[in-house]
């Protein structure tokens, strides 16, 4: 086709750079938040596009990844959210194209393919009834007819990806008495939501005591332990110094995460780290629900404790403490790391999975040529 | 040597001669060599054929003392060539198609050390300082490739006996990397200033432990004790269908290793017997050592030695991550592609 390979629309160039200021300054936070406004912006850069081809397609969306991912790397869930909607826009299309290309997809059998796929399955090409979509790519008297025939499915495509972001609290929660037995002594820090769905589902059926560690210096801490106590819920808050001390009694420890990377390993709140570590010298089991959308293709590389993201310093150390300020360097990281040794289990709205299948579930959900946007 | 019904065709002489290739790994040299016997066999249905490669790899296996790397090219050839979907009009015709996919494959998998250098780049950071054991081809292409963008100083065991981790340290010193070989019994010494240690591999097993050079399991143990890193790298066809539960699984340990000996009272330390001493010594000139040779009582005898093995386990809780040509994996993760090929 003579066409390049263009950008987005105008009107999603625009919306797609709302986002990417609003990453930037920080206006959008949270992972399921951002997670969302991409899906939003991707369903509306994906109904505006002009394509010919499966490629071209890929691509617009793939730049637009590039952009958001770009304004604010932190933010893990914008990248997974591009991929997983890369996924799932694939998938639809070979679905699509199998009643009218089926011969051409043979894969051919190599030892290298051996090796990646392992043994050839037997395809069972099952003859299928549902009238497929006809589609013809890079059709030269009309080159939109491609969109125009895949476009419905894709936005079914994005809006599966929507939905499993809207019920993702309530998917989380849905087994959580199953896994707080009566009496028991949660701890808990920060402010996570899942966690607090979580523990609140689980408070219908079950009477138990969540201790919250204050999570300094955000304080994020109050903020859970109010939530939970008019959920009626027997609440302690606690200061973090006294997370080790406090161990011996807990039953658990159920936390939040910010990002789940391919190793088992996460990055979760400051503070989250000395929580796990004394949770495991007392052997206290730890619990880790989160969202499968923070299911991250990337490693820790090699900064070991920290996620390497920065929150404001003022709140350590304030500019009353003027005489201090420029005496002392002020570092007030948002995520520690905690490896995957230190996690029991993940909780997540598709089922609990230990850190090792992490790898599995992640090359599930996206594909490979993805991980690099 | 050669297996009695291809006398025109000697497998073992084609497996060596492969293996002079410098690029070459055992695995690849036996898919190559197995892949010629393909074409050269009488065999006249599959059956036949894959009991003729069967066959040829007890050959090949026969005629080394350490076959296991070797063996997990053999498997992955077999397995291969029995699944492989029959299309082809005659029989001759499918045994010139296996041969030249075994070809294709060698061909393509030398490059998978580049792929991996590259996925390893991501975790080397500047100013590292990398702890690497006895000698690899891919850890040394990993190194050079991180040479050409950030600074890294390795540190190189030794290797006893057989002093490979000099040949590391000539090729990284010659390449402007700063190198220094350390003792095998040095490094819970030299841990602390390491920030990683880096590996390669004999063969990666279905447990997601790792066989190698020994020395590689004590230094996983030291790595482990000092919380740091232990990065493993290996070619996909290394990937072995074997599950070790101890050092004494593999397939290389024999009875005579670690055995004891009845003590001769009458040995006469003045006449050492064997190589190792000259070895010794080759390999302190090359270190640019000034002290003058060690008594040879000293060193080990060749006898001694032939009681030690060449090849130790490394249990996969020890391990970090497995770089290999399929992506970088969890040794969890391995399991998963030898049941995708072997099972079922």
């Amino acid at each position: 086709m003579s066409r390049a390979i263009q950008g987005p629309s105008a009107g999603s160039q625009r919306s797609v750079e709302t986002l990417v200021s609003k990453l930037r300054r920080r206006q959008v936070v949270g992972s399921r938040d951002a997670a969302l406004e991409t899906v939003l912006v991707l369903r509306q850069v994906v109904s505006r596009a002009k394509f010919s081809n499966i490629d071209q397609l890929v691509a617009i969306i793939r730049s637009v990844g590039k952009r958001l991912v770009e304004a604010q790397p932190k933010e893990h869930t914008v990248g997974n959210t591009v991929r997983k909607v890369l996924h799932h826009i694939r998938e639809e299309y070979n679905t699509a194209s199998k009643g009218t290309a089926a011969s051409s997809s043979k894969t051919t059998y190599t030892i290298s393919n051996f090796v990646l796929q392992g043994q050839p399955r037997k395809q069972n090409v099952a003859p299928k009834s549902e009238a497929t979509i006809s589609l013809k790519e890079d059709d030269p008297d009309d080159p939109d007819s491609f969109s125009r025939a895949l476009k419905p499915v894709l936005m079914e495509a994005i809006q599966d990806v929507l939905d499993e972001l809207e019920t993702v609290y309530d998917n989380v929660s849905k087994n959580a008495k199953d896994h707080i037995h009566s009496d028991e002594i949660i701890l808990t820090l920060g402010h996570s939501r899942t966690v607090e769905s979580f523990l609140k589902q689980a408070a219908h059926s079950r009477s138990f005591t969540v201790i919250v560690a204050e999570t300094g210096p955000s304080y994020k801490g109050h903020e859970m332990a109010k939530s939970l106590s008019s959920a009626g819920i027997s609440t302690f808050l606690v200061p973090d110094s006294s997370i080790y001390a406090i161990m011996s009694r807990v039953n658990k420890v159920i936390i939040g995460a910010h990002a789940i990377l391919a190793n088992g390993g996460m990055f979760a709140i400051t503070g989250s780290l000395l929580a796990a570590t004394a949770a495991r010298v007392h052997s206290t089991p730890i619990v880790v629900c989160a969202g499968q959308f923070k299911f991250t293709p990337l490693w820790n590389l090699y900064h070991d404790f920290g996620a390497l993201d920065f929150a404001d310093p003022s709140s350590v150390l304030g500019f009353e403490e003027g005489s201090l300020v420029d005496k002392v360097d002020v570092l007030n990281p948002y995520y520690d790391y905690v490896g995957p040794e230190l996690v029991d289990v993940f909780i997540t709205n598709d089922g609990d999975h230990p850190p090792s299948s992490v790898y599995r579930l992640i090359k599930e959900s996206y594909d490979d040529d993805d991980h690099e946007l | 040597m050669a297996s009695p019904e291809s006398n025109r065709f000697d497998l073992h002489a084609t497996y060596r001669q492969n293996l002079q290739n410098h690029e070459i790994s055992p695995p690849l040299a036996a898919i190559l060599a197995l892949s010629e016997l393909v074409v050269n066999s009488g065999a006249g249905t599959m059956f036949e054929l894959v009991q003729e490669l069967h066959d040829g790899a007890e050959v090949l296996k026969k005629s080394t003392t350490n076959p296991i790397s070797l063996n997990a090219g053999c498997e992955l050839f077999i397995a291969f060539v029995t699944l492989f979907p029959h299309e082809s009009d005659s029989f001759a015709e499918l045994k010139s198609e296996l041969m030249r996919q075994g070809q294709k494959y060698a061909r393509e998998a030398i490059a998978y050390r580049d792929k991996i250098a590259e996925l390893m780049l991501g975790f080397i950071k500047d100013d590292s300082v990398i702890l690497t054991h006895s000698y690899s081809r891919v850890v040394m292409k990993a190194l050079l490739h991180a040479h050409k963008t950030k600074r890294i100083s390795v540190y190189v065991t030794e290797a006893r006996p057989r002093g490979l981790g000099i040949k590391t340290y000539e090729e990284l010193t010659a390449a402007g990397i700063p190198c220094t070989v350390v003792l095998d019994s040095a490094v819970a010494y030299v841990m602390d200033k390491v920030d990683f240690v880096l590996v390669g591999s004999e063969a990666v097993v279905e447990s997601g432990g790792l066989i190698n050079a020994v020395g590689s399991s004590q230094i996983a143990v030291i790595a482990k004790a000092g919380n740091k890193p232990f990065y493993a790298l290996a070619e996909s066809y290394k990937f072995h269908r074997l599950f070790p539960l101890s050092q004494y699984d593999l397939p290389t340990h024999n009875p005579s290793i670690l055995s004891f000996r009845p003590p001769q009272v009458t040995a006469a330390p003045s006449s050492p017997s064997g190589v190792s001493p000259d070895h010794q010594n080759e390999a302190i000139n090359g270190t640019s050592s000034a002290t003058p040779a060690a008594p040879s009582s000293r060193t080990m005898s060749a006898d001694q030695i032939a009681c030690n093995p060449d090849v130790d386990y490394t249990r996969p809780d020890l391990i970090s991550l497995v770089f290999s040509d399929v992506g970088t994996l969890t040794p969890e993760a391995i399991s998963q592609y030898l049941v995708a090929m072997f099972a079922g």
